[in-house]
């Protein structure tokens, strides 16, 4: 009967032991294991943005897999990006989300500008799924209590930074006199004339906009129009609407005699490819691009050397220019967002309205974003950040593209 | 043709849409598939129905303008986009219930399509197709000029949820139900427009307005009730556009979407209602395996970057519209009616 007794205890435990193994496998393994959320990923291969998808996408998928491996891995969090053709398109974005949802259960979704906000705004606050978009904000979405957030100021926020730079650079006490081309093909240019009309309005000793003009969506010849400021004594030309805008401007400028009068122009149709456009980049000599995150200027960056990282170490297979860090820039939001998530509520606790609180309630320093944008912080009033953050600018001389400024504070703007 | 044995012997039957047992079978099956797909599929079939039907009620209306009165319109995303903004002006600073905000927008929209066809009293063809394209130019300029308080401007205009007895069709299934039953009367008003004294003028204006009017037709009223109508059917649509996406800007309503609109009836065939809801289907299919095909292979086939995948996805989709057009211009509809034709017919070849 002892003898059973012994055999049966010896027994017990060896199986307590094996069960303590076991499960102390099983916790390793689970220590190890990755949880894995996925973001859906907004791009446009067929419209109007085809050009400069390839390169905003694979940075996009380049810093989820750079951050799975090197922070998410030792959280047990992995996050997946699966794209989807939008061709930019509002009915096409509001057909296809509702699948998109269903299907992959996103955690974010990453935007290309306008016409996913457009399509998504009024239903993400029931879908609880933010869209972090890769632009700089626009007037008409400066509502509260959003789930759209943009990463940069508005446009005019971000001219506003580079008038009162300019402004006071000049030394004179004389207002910048500023010819505006925009266009009425899409309202988020009229949003950023309109926004910028009223921040001269406001501010009648930095700048004063002597007329706006409006041009076709590719316009080849400007040349009477821009004549038209010229004569009206603009000192500064502003073009945000398109790279051929940027190039018939600078041609009217060229043929009026008139380089001297610089054009200032944003991340989406920058001094690189405008120089491209135009055939060589040093006739973009004198000329300005701002925006508020990291300019594809050659030399090492923090921004540059994360992306020389991702190119070497994560199978990046872009170009280093202002489509890449607009890709890069909202997926380093969002993964940051859902580090302090996994921080806060675990490896099980990542959601769409958690992402959101995040993004709202934990401010980003440059430093988290190797540089690729400047401070940003959240609050609930706006889409995008209202103050506190900062604009770069760029300029081209004798040929070579320069960092020219950086960390040019953005003004605080009124709503127009 | 109808089978053999089956023949009208009134005016009524040989009117009548549903002629055959079996035809009433088969609608039967497809309306019960059609009220059943919220319950048996996914929420994305759900979703592409939704925006086939909203579509579908837009591009009926170019067929009654186009297809069967023969007026070129190019500008039926403008007729589309002044009804969705009149309904979200309706319902937003009216506080209009959505089941009058609906039809009165699809009236705004006809009075804006009216002023387009009394231009088609005058002109005709390319001239006609240029002075609807002006439409489109006139829909962005006045939204974008006129003060941002009366029709939002570059802010486009935000609305709620439609809602009818305290229900709400704010989600994916119940927005598509909506659409569904409206979309169901606006095609039944289609058909009975097709075959009503008003189709068969129509008809006639469209293929010899010189003629018709020599056979005492009213000829510059036909083609402005061709235009109202039109752009009715476009309103409408807009309208549950609005209550669909609950925004409205102009850059939903462009001029490639209402070319996308003449290339569902052409390839579903001009002149047909039933063309025209092929077409739709057709197309809208075709955009939509692209965008859920794409993606698959991107991530299958890792040496296929995205921007190649959907460049030549795209591309196919344009030459299989091509291919329509030089193959068989008059549409999926008059080839089906040849194949059930040679069916009915055989043995024999005619």
């Amino acid at each position: 009967m002892k003898t059973n007794r012994a055999k049966l205890s010896a027994m017990v435990k060896l199986g307590q032991r094996g069960a303590l193994l076991a499960s102390t496998l099983c916790l390793g393994g689970m220590a190890q294991a990755q949880t894995t959320y996925n973001v859906a990923g907004l791009a446009d291969f067929t419209g109007p943005f085809a050009d400069i998808m390839k390169d905003m996408t694979g940075c996009r998928r380049a810093v989820l897999d750079w951050w799975s491996e090197e922070v998410g891995k030792a959280q047990g969090v992995a996050l997946r990006i699966k794209d989807f053709d939008t061709r930019y398109d509002v009915a096409q974005v509001a057909s296809l989300w509702p699948g998109i949802k269903s299907e992959l259960n996103p955690v974010a979704v990453l935007g290309v500008g306008g016409a996913d906000t457009n399509a998504l705004q009024q239903r993400l606050p029931s879908d609880k799924v933010p869209l972090v978009q890769s632009t700089a904000g626009y007037g008409f979405a400066w509502k509260g209590d959003n789930w759209v957030f943009n990463a940069r100021a508005t446009y005019p926020h971000e001219a506003a930074a580079f008038y009162v730079w300019m402004q006071k650079k000049s030394g004179s006490p004389v207002p910048l006199k500023v010819g505006v081309i925009s266009s009425e093909v899409s309202p988020a240019y009229v949003d950023i004339h309109k926004g910028v009309e009223k921040f001269a309005k406001d501010n009648p000793k930095i700048i004063e906009v002597v007329e706006t003009i409006y041009t076709e969506a590719q316009p080849t010849d400007l040349t009477q129009q821009v004549s038209r400021l010229v004569r009206k004594g603009a000192t500064v030309l502003q073009v945000f609407n398109n790279t051929a805008s940027v190039v018939a401007t600078r041609r009217a400028l060229q043929s009026l005699g008139k380089t001297n009068i610089p054009i200032v122009v944003s991340a989406h149709n920058g001094l690189l490819s405008s120089g491209k456009a135009l055939g060589d980049l040093s006739q973009m000599d004198g000329n300005f691009e701002v925006y508020g995150m990291a300019m594809a200027a050659e030399g090492a960056t923090p921004a540059r050397d994360f992306f020389e990282k991702l190119r070497s170490q994560y199978k990046l297979q872009a170009a280093y220019n202002s489509a890449c860090i607009m890709g890069m820039s909202q997926a380093m939001l969002t993964v940051r967002a859902v580090e302090n998530v996994v921080k806060v509520k675990g490896a099980g606790g990542v959601t769409g309205e958690e992402v959101r609180a995040a993004l709202l309630s934990t401010p980003m320093p440059t430093e988290r974003s190797f540089g690729l944008l400047p401070n940003i912080k959240f609050n609930n009033d706006a889409p995008f950040p209202t103050s506190g953050t900062a604009v770069n600018i760029g300029t081209v001389e004798k040929g070579k593209y320069k960092l020219l400024e950086q960390n040019v504070p953005v003004p605080v703007l009124n709503k127009w | 043709m109808d089978p053999a044995g089956v023949f009208a012997t009134s005016f009524a039957k040989d009117q009548a849409l549903i002629r055959t047992r079996s035809q009433a079978v088969a609608l039967g099956l497809f309306v019960i598939a059609l009220f059943a797909l919220p319950l048996i599929s996914e929420v994305r079939w759900v979703a592409i129905m939704t925006s086939m039907l909203i579509t579908a009620v837009v591009v009926m209306g170019l067929q009654i303008n186009t297809g069967l009165a023969g007026q070129i319109n190019l500008g039926q995303a403008a007729f589309m986009g002044v009804g969705a903004y009149a309904t979200a002006l309706l319902a937003t600073k009216g506080h209009l219930p959505f089941w009058l905000a609906l039809p009165i927008g699809g009236l705004c929209a006809a009075l804006f399509g009216l002023v387009f066809g009394l231009t088609a009293m005058r002109i005709k063809g390319f001239y006609l197709a240029l002075t609807t394209i002006a439409a489109q130019i006139l829909f962005h300029f006045f939204v974008l000029n006129l003060p941002a308080k009366w029709l939002g401007g570059s802010n486009g205009i935000t609305l709620e949820p439609a809602q009818f007895l305290g229900f709400v069709f704010n989600t994916d299934t119940r927005i598509y139900y909506l659409c569904l039953v409206v979309a169901f009367i606006m095609i039944a008003g289609a058909y009975g427009v097709a075959r009503s004294r008003h189709g068969r003028i129509f008809a006639a204006v469209r293929d010899d307005d010189v003629a018709s009017g020599m056979m005492g037709i009213n000829v510059v009223r036909t083609k402005v009730l061709a235009f109202l109508l039109g752009a009715f059917y476009a309103g409408i649509g807009g309208g549950l556009w609005a209550y669909y996406v609950r925004f409205v800007a102009i850059d939903q309503f462009t001029l490639i979407h209402s070319i996308w609109f003449i290339a569902m009836i052409i390839v579903g065939g001009m002149g047909s209602v039933t063309g025209a809801l092929i077409g739709v289907f057709v197309i809208r299919t075709a955009q939509e395996t692209i965008t859920i095909v794409g993606p698959s292979l991107v991530e299958n086939f890792s040496f296929l970057s995205g921007d190649v995948v959907f460049a030549v996805m795209n591309i196919f989709l344009g030459g299989v519209i091509a291919a329509f057009l030089i193959f068989e211009p008059r549409g999926l509809m008059h080839r089906w009616n040849i194949v059930k034709r040679s069916y009915r017919m055989w043995p024999y070849p005619y």
